[in-house]
């Protein structure tokens, strides 16, 4: 009985103080509320608190950008990654479509290059494509789509815009091989065009032709051209065969050896004119020889 | 401890509201963590600590975010006292009521705010605008649920420690 007016008056001692403090505090805010209002103050309170609040704020933002940051990153990796293989696949078609370019414009300069050859030519040469090649050291041929269908006859030369190509060895009907003017078993009546020395030039196979038979005190350097001669009535004088590329003179004999490097690259032939103006000679030639 | 604890919390909150909630896009909006706070501090403080915490983060929230010093105190003080008012030797201090009060009480603060604000500094008021009032209040009731449990759990796990550290024959006349 003794202890419910205690516990009345703590009751109401703590509602006082609840009141009090509430009361106080609504003043305190009030009295900010107007001083900020009408002065405009920014306390010492104020500066601590914002003090105490700048760190926590700045430490926050800074890693959360650098979480966006790195977020972003990752994002845009994402990005460039799909931007990457699109631009791959953009790259890969342009290259294709460069190499299909420069092929094109590969072959429009070696077809203008044949097309002036030809021009120039006082005879109506047949065009005819490479089909076939024989790399093999001993036999240097090549097959070409014109055969007996268009007129072409072995013995019938072969020349590109570089040169001499070499002779129809063999004939078909739609077909024709020639033996290419860099053979081993070829040999052709050349002459060093700046002075007109005639000599034989052989073929060497891949290291192009060895001109023979030329005196030791005529005067070859490198750089100098070779022609046909002439000789024989295959091959109309003065077509380019190719240029010395190296003179041996040796102690022994009278003779030094020329190299000349073929005016045409075989490797890369791909249309030869077959020259038929000598064709009705060939058949001339022909007839003793069958008569025989 | 409990004030402490909340203090910190209140802190962290008003850190995460200032900073981190602004990189989000504005779609997907900036909920007030600290009337949140607040709220919940109606509910389940006593006075003393309440008005204190209430206060103490009204003050900072204040200073960090305020523009006419006072408001953001006299906010929360007046959330509190509301709600706690409200809320004492009442059903609606329930937990199914709760979260609906908080979107009410900070619907009605708003409105309050505003027409104290028309009248005082009518000239820096933007346009009333009931959508996104109930947009925002909307934002707060959905963030409150979270938080709510968030608090909760702290509450409780900071009174079972307290509970814990009281020497046994104190806790035994407080049984009796």
């Amino acid at each position: 009985m003794r202890k419910k007016p205690k516990n009345r008056v703590r009751s109401s001692f703590f509602a006082t103080l609840r009141i009090s403090l509430l009361i106080s505090v609504l003043f305190v805010v009030g009295l900010l509320l107007l001083g900020s209002m009408f002065g405009g103050t920014f306390g010492t309170p104020h500066q601590l608190t914002l003090d105490f609040m700048g760190p926590l704020q700045s430490t926050v933002t800074r890693a959360a950008t650098g979480v966006m940051a790195f977020k972003n990153d990752y994002v845009e990796l994402w990005n460039v990654r799909a931007e990457n293989k699109r631009l791959q696949g953009l790259v890969d078609k342009y290259l294709t479509e460069l190499g299909e370019y420069r092929e094109g414009y590969s072959s429009y300069l070696h077809l203008e290059q044949l097309l002036e050859f030809k021009e120039k030519q006082d005879f109506n040469p047949l065009v005819a494509r490479v089909v076939g090649k024989e790399p093999a050291y001993w036999y240097q041929t090549i097959v070409v789509d014109r055969g007996k269908s268009d007129d072409v006859l072995e013995g019938m030369i072969a020349l590109a815009p570089g040169g001499v190509v070499g002779q129809v060895i063999h004939t078909a009907e739609n077909y024709c091989k020639i033996l290419l003017a860099n053979a081993p078993s070829s040999a052709i009546d050349a002459m060093i065009q700046k002075n007109r020395i005639r000599g034989i030039l052989k073929g060497a196979g891949e290291k192009g032709y060895v001109l023979h038979y030329v005196q030791k005190n005529v005067d070859v350097s490198v750089g100098d051209h070779i022609v046909t001669a002439g000789i024989g009535g295959v091959f109309p004088a003065g077509i380019s065969l190719g240029t010395v590329s190296v003179v041996h003179k040796k102690r022994r004999g009278m003779f030094q050896e020329i190299e000349v490097s073929p005016g045409v690259d075989f490797q890369k032939l791909e249309y030869v004119f077959i020259d038929p103006t000598d064709r009705k000679k060939i058949l001339r030639d022909m007839v003793p020889s069958t008569e025989r | 401890m409990l004030l402490l604890s909340f203090w910190v919390l209140g802190i962290a909150l008003i850190v995460a509201q200032t900073t981190l909630l602004q990189f989000f896009p504005l779609w997907t909006g900036r909920p007030d963590f600290v009337f949140i706070l607040v709220a919940f501090t109606g509910y389940r403080f006593a006075w003393i600590p309440g008005i204190t915490l209430a206060f103490a983060l009204g003050w900072v929230m204040d200073v960090v975010t305020g523009i006419h010093l006072g408001f953001y105190p006299l906010l929360c003080l007046l959330t509190f006292t509301a709600l706690k008012v409200l809320t004492s030797n009442s059903p609606v201090k329930e937990s199914t009521y709760q979260i609906p009060l908080v979107g009410g009480s900070y619907y009605l603060v708003q409105m309050f705010f505003y027409f104290v604000y028309s009248l005082i500094l009518p000239e820096e008021l933007p346009e009333w605008s009931w959508s996104e009032t109930t947009q925002r209040t909307a934002l707060i009731v959905i963030s409150a649920v979270p938080l709510f449990l968030l608090f909760n759990s702290l509450f409780e796990y900071v009174q079972k420690r307290r509970m814990r550290s009281k020497p046994p024959r104190r806790r035994q006349r407080e049984s009796l």
